[in-house]
C-alpha cells in the first residue's frame, strides 16, 4: 500500500520533471536561442537617429544579446530583425480577420484591420497629425486645381515623390499606383473600395512614365472624392506582387459577361451577383505571403488568436521628415533632404515638433479578449497601450488613474449622439415640433448632474476637434447668447413661444405653467397640433442600459421632459440590432437615439441628410428632406477648392442646426492610458484619441 | 447490443435534425443579420450595402438560407464566416480545436480526478470537520461567478499586485514567439497527441494488469509508465519545439487551475453521494466483517461501485471539453471554440455559430452513447435488448 501511495505521487511528479527537461531550451538551437534572448539591444536604428544613440546607456545588459540575422525585407520572417526592447506593445481586444488589403477594404474592414494594415501602407496624399490638415505624401505636390479637360475626361497629372520603394528594395512606381485604382474600378470591388474610388467620378488610371501618374474622370472631381478621397484612402499595392492574383480574379469576372441590366430579373441578378462574388474570392482569399510593403512598417507575423507583428521599414520614404504644429494650427513638414510644405502662416508659436520614424524595430500586437485582463497587463508592463476604438470603460478609467507609471488620456471623439425623428409623419415634420424639443432637452442637466461628468452636451455637427470643419457660429437650441443653459422655466417659456407660434395649443386652451412648489411644468392636457387634434402618442427608440447606459439614462430624461409638456413620449429601450433593423430597414419609428463615428472630411453632413439616401438601407432614415440643403450638399462632394468646401460645410452646419433633423445630444470622451516609463508620444491631444491614428506608430518612441 | 445501438444512432440522427433546426431558427430568430455592420460605413449607399449583403447570401430568405445550409453540410461544407471572411469556417474551426481541446481536456481530466478523489474521502470520513469544511468550500467555488474567481486568479497569481507567478491569460508569450519557426498548432497538435498517447497507455496499462499478480503489476506498471514518459520526453526533447510547448504548458497552468476549482466540487458531491449509498450496501458490512483494511474497502470494494455516474458526467463532460468554455476563454484571451462561438454570436456570423454548435450537439450525442455503451461495460447488471 505505502508503495501505491508512493508510486501516486511520485508519478505525476515525474511526468512533470521529465516533460519539463525535455522541454528545456536546447542551447545548441538557433531557434530556440533567439527567443530566448530577451529584449536585445537595438540593432536598428531610425534612420534619423544619430549613431551614438545606438550604444546609449538604457540598456548595457542587452548589449549582451546576441545580434540577430537580419531576415530579407517584406519577406514573412523580415518582421522580426530584432527582438529589442524598442519593441512598441499595444494590445488589442479582437484579432485580426485577414491580411489582404483588398479585403480590408472589402467586405474584412474591421478596425482591428485597420489599425495593422494601415502601418504597413502609404497613399498618395496624407493628413497631418493632431489637425488633420491634407498634405502630398508620395505626390510631389498636392493637385493642381481646377483640373484639366480631356475630350470628355477630366484629367489630373501627378508626380511621385523621387526614391520611394517597397520593402523588397523596388522602386514604387506609377503602374502600382494605377495597377490599384485600376483593379478597384475594373472588378467593381465592394464594401469601402466603391466609395474611395467612386465609379461616378473614377474613369481609370494611367502610369504616364515611372514617376507619372494620370487621372482620369468622367465628372470634375471635388476634394472629397479625390484628394480627400482617393488619393487619401487608398493604399498603394505593389503590382509585381499583386498581378497574378488580380488577374485570375479579373478572368473569373470576364467570365461572368456584363452586369445584367436593371430591367433584369431578380434571379438573373442574384445569379450575378453570386457569381461576382465567387469570381472575387480568388482576390479576397489570398493570404499575403512576402508581399512587398512601402509603409512605415512591414508585416511581421501574425498568430492567430495571439498576437500580431509588424516590423520597423528600414528605407520608408518619410523617415527622417520633420512635423512642426503651430499654436494656430498651421503645419510645416520638413522632408529629410530639406523640402518644405506648409499649412497656413507658420507664425505662431511652434506646440510641437517631432520626426517621423519608425523610431521603435517594431510594433507587437497582443490579443486580450477581455479588457480586465488587458488592464491588468498594463499594469504590470506586459504591453504598454491599448487600442480600442470605444476607449476605455469608465470604471477602468478610475482603476487605471491610481495606477503607478500609467496615464491616462481622455480626447474628443470624432462623432455623436443623436435624436433623430422620422420627418415623414407629424408632427415629426415640422421644424418648430422639433426646435421646440430640442429646447425641452436640457442636455446641461443630464450630462452634469445626472451623468456627473461623464458625457459633455453636443450642438454642432461636426465636433469641435475636427478644427478646420468646425464653426462655433451656429443656433443653439437651448443655450443663450452667452453660452450658458436656459433654465428650466427659460426651456419651458421658449419651447412654448416656438409652438405657439407654429400654431399649437394644449387641450384646455391654456399655455404650460411652472409650479414651483412642487417643481413641475403643468399643462392642462396634451398638446395639439395646428389642425387642433392632439398629438398622436410616439414611441422613441433607444438602447438598453447594457448596451449603453448614456443614451438609456438621456431617453429616460427625454421622455419626462416631452411628456411633462403635453407630448406623448414613450422611451422604448431595446436592443441595439433590434433599433437598426427597425430605423433603417424597416423605418417603423417615431423618434429613435443612436450614434455616428466621424471622418475628417465633412461629407457626413451629404450622406446623413440627402434626400436620396432616405430610401431603407440608408442612412437618412428620418427622410429628412430640404431641396435646397440638397443641392448645398450635393456641392461638399463636388467642392474643389478648401475654402469653398470650408463654407459650405458651415452653411451645412448652420442650416441643420435650424432644421434640428438630428437633435444633437451628446458624446463622451476617449479615455486611452498608456505606460509613462515605456512610451513617448510627440503629442497627447488628438481627435478620437491616439487610436484614431493607430497609435501613432511611426512616431512613438519606446524609453 | 448492436441493434440498441443502431436504434440509437438513428434516434441521434433525428435529434441532431431538430437540434440543427432549432438552433438555426433561434439564430435567424434574432433581430437584424451581420449585414448591420455595413452601416458603420456612412459613406456606403444601400445600394452597395446591398450589394454587400448579396455577397454573403444575406438577401435570401431565411428557410431558403438554411436549405442550402443542409445541403451543403451533408457534404461537409460549413459554409463561409461572414467574420473572417472569406475563410471556411471549417478551417476556423480545425484551427481552434485544438487549442481548446488541449485545455479543457486537462482541466477536465485533473477536475474529475481532484473531485472524485476527494468525494471519496468526504463518504468515508462523513460527518467530520473536514467534510464541512471542504462541502461548503467546494459548493461555494461551484458556484462562484466566473469571470470574477478567474479575474481573481489571475490577479493572485499573474499580477505584480499579487505573487506574479505565472502569465497573465493568453496562450503563448508573444515575444518568445515572433522568432518561432512554427505556429502554434504545430506544437498544439503533437502536444495533444502526445497527452491521448500517453493518457492511452496508461490506461491500456491499469486495463491490462489488473488482474496479475501484485508484485508482478505494479513492476510491469512502473516500467510501462517509466517507458511511455521517457518516449515523450525523448521525442520532445528531439523535436526543436519543446521550448514552445512548454510555453504553452506555463499558460495552461492558471485556466487549468481555475477550471479545476470551479468544476471539481460537482464531481466530488456526486461521487460522495454516490459512495454514502454504496456503504449501505450488505456487500459493505461483508467485507469489513471478513476484516478487509479500511482503504481496500474504501478503494475496491465501494468506491468502484460508485462509480458509474461519475462516469457517465465524465463522458458528457469529455464531449464539452470540445466545445470550451466561452466564460473562461475570453477571460483568459485563450483562443479556442468558445471565444470563437462568442465573437460569432455576438456578430451574428451565422455559419461560424452553427458551425460551433454542429461540432457541440455531434460531440453531445456521440458522447451519450458512449456512456449508454459504457453502462454495459461497467455494470454487468445493465443489458440493453
Amino acid at each position: 500500500m505505502l508503495r501505491k501511495r508512493f508510486m501516486s505521487v511520485f508519478a505525476p511528479l515525474l511526468v512533470v520533471c521529465l516533460l519539463i527537461a525535455a522541454c528545456a531550451a536546447p542551447e545548441e538551437t538557433a531557434q530556440d536561442e533567439e527567443p530566448a534572448a530577451e529584449p536585445a539591444a537595438e540593432e536598428e536604428t531610425a534612420p534619423d537617429a544619430p549613431p551614438e544613440e545606438e550604444t546609449g546607456e538604457e540598456a548595457p545588459a542587452e548589449e549582451e544579446a546576441p545580434a540577430e540575422e537580419e531576415a530579407p525585407e517584406g519577406s514573412e520572417e523580415g518582421g522580426s530583425t530584432t527582438a529589442g526592447g524598442d519593441t512598441y506593445r499595444i494590445g488589442i481586444f479582437s484579432d485580426l480577420t485577414t491580411l489582404n488589403y483588398w479585403n480590408y477594404l472589402g467586405p474584412d474592414s474591421t478596425v482591428w484591420n485597420g489599425y495593422f494594415q494601415s502601418p504597413q501602407r502609404i497613399s498618395l496624399t496624407n493628413l497631418s497629425d493632431v489637425d488633420f490638415q491634407l498634405y502630398p505624401s508620395a505626390v510631389e505636390a498636392l493637385p493642381e486645381r481646377p483640373l484639366e479637360q480631356e475630350g470628355e475626361f477630366w484629367v489630373s497629372e501627378l508626380t511621385l515623390r523621387e526614391g520611394i520603394t517597397w520593402s523588397d528594395g523596388t522602386p514604387f512606381t506609377a503602374s502600382d499606383v494605377a495597377f490599384t485604382f485600376n483593379t478597384a474600378i475594373e472588378l467593381r470591388l465592394p464594401g469601402n473600395w466603391t466609395s474611395y474610388v467612386d465609379p461616378n467620378f473614377y474613369d481609370r488610371v494611367e502610369a504616364v512614365d515611372d514617376r507619372t501618374v494620370k487621372f482620369y474622370f468622367t465628372q470634375e472631381p471635388g476634394l472629397a472624392v479625390y484628394e480627400y478621397g482617393g488619393l487619401n484612402l487608398v493604399g498603394i499595392m505593389s503590382e509585381a506582387y499583386w498581378s497574378p492574383i488580380v488577374e485570375g480574379a479579373t478572368g473569373a469576372v470576364d467570365g461572368l459577361g456584363d452586369p445584367p441590366g436593371e430591367d433584369a430579373s431578380e434571379e438573373e441578378q442574384t445569379e450575378y451577383q453570386e457569381g461576382l462574388t465567387e469570381a472575387l474570392n480568388e482576390l479576397f482569399q489570398h493570404e499575403p505571403n512576402g508581399e512587398p510593403l512601402a509603409g512605415p512598417f512591414t508585416f511581421g507575423r501574425w498568430e492567430t488568436g495571439a498576437f500580431a507583428e509588424n516590423s520597423a521599414h528600414d528605407g520608408y520614404f518619410e523617415a527622417g521628415t520633420t512635423e512642426t504644429i503651430y499654436a494656430d494650427g498651421s503645419y510645416v513638414r520638413t522632408s529629410a533632404d530639406g523640402d518644405e510644405f506648409t499649412v497656413g502662416e507658420a507664425a505662431s508659436e511652434p506646440t510641437s515638433e517631432y520626426a517621423i520614424g519608425p523610431n521603435v524595430s517594431s510594433a507587437i500586437y497582443t490579443l486580450y479578449s477581455d479588457q480586465n485582463a488587458a488592464i491588468l497587463a498594463l499594469q504590470d508592463g506586459e504591453i504598454d497601450f491599448m487600442l480600442n476604438s470605444l476607449g476605455l470603460q469608465r470604471g477602468l478609467q478610475q482603476q487605471l488613474e491610481t495606477a503607478d507609471g500609467v496615464q491616462v488620456l481622455e480626447n474628443q471623439t470624432n462623432g455623436f449622439r443623436y435624436l433623430s425623428f422620422n420627418t415623414r409623419k407629424a408632427p415629426m415634420d415640422d421644424v418648430a415640433f422639433r426646435q421646440a424639443v430640442a429646447v425641452l432637452i436640457d442636455k446641461e442637466f443630464v450630462t452634469n448632474q445626472v451623468l456627473q461628468g461623464a458625457a459633455f452636451p453636443l450642438y454642432t455637427f461636426v465636433p469641435e476637434g475636427n478644427a478646420f470643419w468646425y464653426t462655433d457660429d451656429v443656433p443653439k437650441l437651448g443655450l443663450k447668447e452667452d453660452g450658458t443653459a436656459l433654465t428650466r422655466v427659460e426651456r419651458m417659456e421658449e419651447a412654448t413661444r416656438i409652438l405657439t407660434e407654429a400654431g399649437y395649443s394644449w387641450e384646455g386652451g391654456e399655455e404650460p405653467t411652472y409650479n414651483e412648489d412642487n417643481d413641475q411644468i403643468e399643462v392642462s392636457g396634451p398638446l395639439l397640433l395646428p389642425d387642433g387634434s392632439p398629438v398622436p402618442p410616439m414611441n422613441m427608440l433607444a438602447p438598453a442600459p447594457s448596451y449603453d447606459p448614456l443614451r438609456s439614462t438621456f431617453a429616460t430624461w427625454i421622455e419626462q421632459y416631452l411628456t411633462e409638456f403635453g407630448i406623448p413620449v414613450t422611451a422604448e429601450l431595446t436592443g441595439f440590432n433590434v433599433i437598426v433593423e427597425r430605423v433603417f430597414e424597416q423605418q417603423d419609428f417615431d423618434m429613435y437615439i443612436l450614434g455616428w463615428s466621424l471622418g475628417i472630411f465633412p461629407d457626413h453632413l451629404r450622406d446623413f441628410f440627402h434626400s436620396e439616401r432616405a430610401v431603407p438601407g440608408d442612412n437618412n432614415a428620418g427622410a429628412y428632406s430640404n431641396p435646397e440643403y440638397d443641392e448645398l450638399s450635393d456641392q461638399i462632394k463636388s467642392c474643389t477648392d478648401l475654402n469653398e468646401c470650408q463654407e459650405i460645410s458651415v452653411e451645412l452646419q448652420q442650416y441643420l442646426a435650424e432644421e434640428v433633423p438630428y437633435v444633437l445630444l451628446f458624446d463622451t470622451g476617449i479615455v486611452e492610458a498608456y505606460r509613462t516609463e515605456a512610451l513617448a508620444y510627440p503629442y497627447e491631444e488628438a481627435l478620437g484619441g491616439l487610436q484614431y491614428v493607430q497609435g501613432i506608430p511611426d512616431i512613438v518612441e519606446v524609453k | 447490443m448492436l441493434s440498441y445501438i443502431i436504434k440509437r444512432v438513428f434516434q441521434i440522427a433525428i435529434t441532431f435534425f431538430l437540434f440543427l433546426c432549432l438552433s438555426y431558427l433561434l439564430m435567424e430568430a434574432m433581430p437584424g443579420d451581420f449585414g448591420q455592420v455595413f452601416l458603420d460605413d456612412p459613406s456606403l449607399t444601400a445600394e452597395q450595402r446591398e450589394a454587400l449583403r448579396a455577397g454573403l447570401g444575406l438577401d435570401r430568405p431565411p428557410h431558403e438560407r438554411f436549405l442550402i445550409y443542409l445541403g451543403n453540410l451533408a457534404t461537409g461544407d460549413m459554409g463561409i464566416s461572414f467574420t473572417y471572411y472569406p475563410q471556411p469556417v471549417s478551417d476556423i474551426l480545425l484551427e481552434r480545436a485544438p487549442r481548446t481541446i488541449m485545455l479543457f481536456l486537462t482541466a477536465t481530466i485533473v477536475s474529475f480526478y481532484v473531485g472524485f478523489f476527494a468525494g471519496k474521502i468526504l463518504a468515508w470520513r462523513r460527518g467530520g470537520a473536514t467534510e464541512y469544511v471542504t462541502t461548503v468550500g467546494g459548493v461555494m467555488m461551484y458556484t462562484v461567478f466566473t469571470p470574477w474567481f478567474a479575474l481573481l486568479m489571475m490577479w493572485l497569481f499573474a499580477s505584480n499586485q499579487g505573487f506574479d507567478l505565472l502569465p497573465l491569460g493568453k496562450f503563448i508569450r508573444p515575444e518568445l514567439w515572433r522568432d518561432a519557426p512554427v505556429t502554434t498548432n504545430e506544437v498544439f497538435n503533437p502536444m495533444l497527441l502526445t497527452m491521448i498517447i500517453v493518457s492511452a497507455g496508461l490506461f491500456a496499462l491499469i486495463v491490462g494488469t489488473r488482474r496479475l499478480a501484485i508484485q508482478q503489476r505494479n513492476f510491469i506498471r512502473l516500467g510501462g509508465v517509466t517507458v511511455l514518459l521517457a518516449g515523450a520526453a525523448v521525442y520532445w526533447l528531439t523535436s526543436g519545439i519543446g521550448f514552445y510547448a512548454l510555453d504553452i504548458a506555463y499558460h495552461l497552468i492558471l485556466p487549468i487551475m481555475t477550471l479545476t476549482l470551479i468544476n471539481f466540487a460537482g464531481t466530488m458531491l456526486l461521487t460522495r453521494n454516490s459512495m454514502l449509498e454504496t456503504l449501505r450496501e450488505d456487500y459493505i458490512a461483508t467485507a469489513r466483517a471478513k476484516g478487509l483494511p479500511d482503504n481496500v474497502i474504501r478503494d475496491k470494494h465501494a468506491a468502484r461501485n460508485a462509480l458509474l455516474p461519475v462516469v457517465t458526467s465524465f463522458v458528457f463532460s469529455l464531449a464539452f471539453a470540445f466545445s470550451g468554455g466561452i466564460i473562461t476563454e475570453n477571460v483568459f484571451s485563450w483562443p479556442g471554440m468558445g471565444a470563437a462561438f462568442l465573437e460569432a454570436a455576438q456578430t451574428q456570423d451565422v455559419p461560424l455559430v452553427m458551425g460551433t454548435l454542429v461540432i457541440i450537439g455531434l460531440l453531445a450525442m456521440l458522447a451519450h452513447l458512449a456512456a449508454d455503451i459504457l453502462y454495459a461495460f461497467l455494470d454487468p447488471r445493465i443489458r440493453y435488448a
